[in-house]
C-alpha cells in the first residue's frame, strides 16, 4: 500500500499546501480582536503618554486645478471667521459629514458592532452608520452609487482591520475640507496599539485631484459601559445668511 | 471682575455684566458650527428666571427673562453643546426647569443681539456646570 500512496501524495502536494494556507489564515482570522463598544476621539493633551499619541499626517498635494480654488475657499473661511461671521458648512444645515469626517467630529464618541461577516460603525454626530462587509471582493468604483458612506469591505491583517472604501459623492468634503473625484478610494487600517486606545490610518487616493496619496491617523479610546447618545437634528437655531454666514436665530419672548 | 460704575446693576443681581477678557475661556470643543458668530473675548453674567430648556439637537437652549434693575425684563436666547456632549461635561436632561431662577455666565453674539453661548451655568441646586468637557468644564 506504501507504493501507489507514495505518487499520490507526491502529486496533492500542492493542493495540500494550498489547503495548509488557507487553514492557516483562516485560522488567524478567527481570531481578530473584538473592537466591539464605544470609542471617544483622544487627542492627548496634558499628562497623555506621547507613545499613544497619532503620527503626524502627511501632506496633502492637490493637482494645480484643485489647489486653487481649495485655497481661496480656505482663505476666505479665514477671513469671514476672524470678522466673526464664519461660512457655513452642510452641518450647519444638519447635513451629515459621511465619511470621513463622521470619524472625528469634536468629542463625539463612535460605537463598533464586530460581527464576521459585517462590522459597523456608528458615530454619535448625526447619528451616521457605515457597514463593513468583511471579506468580500470590492466593487468597481463605477458600480457604486456616490453617496455619503460608499460602500466600504474589510480584511483582518493580522491584528490589523484593513477597510477599503469606494464610491464617496463628491459634494461630501473630505479631511480638512479637502475635494475628491469619483475616483477617490480610501484605505483604513485599525488597530488597538494598546487594549483599550486605537487608531485608524486613513489613506486617501485620488489618481483625478491628488497629486499623490496622504494619510492621517485618528485616535481613539475605549468608553466602558458608554451608552451611545440619539442625535437628532430637530432644533437648528443656526441658519447661512445671504453671504453664507452663519448666524442664530433668537427665540424671542 | 467687577466692573466700577455698575453697582446699580449688580444689586439687583439680576444683570451683571462683566467684561473679563483675561479669564476669557476658548470656545469649548463642539462640533456642527463654528464659534466665531459668538465673542468669546466677552463673558456677561446675568441671572434670570428660565420661560423654556430645550434639552435636543444640535443644541440645547436655555431661554431666560432677565429683569434690570427698574424690573424691565429682557429675553436673552442661550445655546450649549449637545446633550451628548454635555453629559460628558456632567449635566442632565433634568438639571434645568422652567420657571427655574438661573444664573448664567455667557459668551455674547458680536451681533448686539440678545443671545450667547453658555460658558457656565449655576443650576438651582447651586452647581456650577460648564458648556461641555473642553476648557471650561475641565476634562481632556
Amino acid at each position: 500500500m506504501a507504493g501507489p500512496k507514495g505518487p499520490a501524495l507526491r502529486r496533492s502536494g500542492p493542493a495540500l499546501l494550498v489547503l495548509f494556507v488557507l487553514l492557516a489564515s483562516h485560522g488567524q482570522a478567527q481570531t481578530p480582536p473584538d473592537l466591539s463598544g464605544a470609542w471617544a476621539p483622544y487627542r492627548g493633551g496634558r499628562g497623555a503618554d506621547p507613545a499613544l499619541n497619532p503620527p503626524p499626517p502627511t501632506p496633502i498635494v492637490l493637482k494645480p486645478l484643485y489647489a486653487k480654488p481649495y485655497e481661496t475657499r480656505r482663505a476666505a473661511e479665514d477671513e469671514a471667521t476672524k470678522k466673526g461671521e464664519p461660512l457655513g458648512t452642510a452641518a450647519v444645515q444638519c447635513v451629515p459629514y459621511g465619511f470621513p469626517r463622521m470619524m472625528a467630529v469634536a468629542l463625539y464618541p463612535a460605537e463598533i458592532i464586530q460581527r464576521p461577516s459585517q462590522i459597523t460603525i456608528i458615530t454619535e454626530a448625526f447619528s451616521e452608520v457605515r457597514r463593513v462587509y468583511m471579506n468580500q471582493p470590492q466593487l468597481p468604483i463605477d458600480e457604486v452609487p456616490p453617496g455619503y458612506y460608499g460602500h466600504s469591505v474589510g480584511k483582518w491583517d493580522g491584528d490589523t482591520l484593513v477597510i477599503d472604501t469606494v464610491g464617496i459623492k463628491e459634494s461630501v468634503l473630505g479631511y480638512q475640507n479637502t475635494p475628491h473625484s469619483t475616483q477617490m478610494r480610501i484605505t483604513e487600517r485599525i488597530r488597538l496599539v494598546t487594549p483599550d486606545m486605537l487608531h485608524d490610518q486613513i489613506t486617501v487616493e485620488d489618481p483625478v485631484v491628488l497629486e499623490k496619496p496622504f494619510s492621517y491617523t485618528l485616535a481613539y479610546r475605549r468608553m466602558p459601559n458608554y451608552k451611545m447618545v440619539e442625535f437628532v437634528c430637530e432644533n437648528n437655531r443656526e441658519y447661512l445668511d445671504e453671504k453664507g454666514a452663519v448666524k442664530m436665530k433668537l427665540r424671542g419672548r | 471682575m467687577r466692573a466700577a460704575g455698575q453697582a446699580g446693576l449688580r444689586t439687583r443681581l439680576s444683570v451683571g455684566v462683566l467684561l473679563c477678557t483675561a479669564l476669557a475661556a476658548a470656545p469649548p470643543l463642539l462640533a456642527h458650527h463654528s464659534f466665531a458668530m459668538f465673542d468669546t473675548a466677552k463673558r456677561l453674567t446675568m441671572s434670570g428666571t428660565v420661560t423654556a430648556f430645550e434639552w435636543t439637537n444640535p443644541h440645547v437652549y436655555i431661554e431666560i427673562d432677565v429683569p434690570d434693575e427698574k424690573g424691565t425684563v429682557k429675553h436673552w436666547s442661550v445655546e450649549l453643546g449637545s446633550p451628548s456632549i454635555l453629559m460628558q461635561a456632567g449635566w442632565k436632561f433634568s438639571d434645568v426647569k422652567v420657571g427655574d431662577k438661573i444664573t448664567v455666565v455667557l459668551n455674547p453674539l458680536r451681533s448686539g443681539e440678545p443671545g450667547g453661548l453658555l460658558a457656565q451655568a449655576t443650576v438651582r441646586d447651586g452647581r456650577v456646570l460648564g458648556n461641555g468637557p473642553g476648557r471650561v468644564g475641565g476634562q481632556p
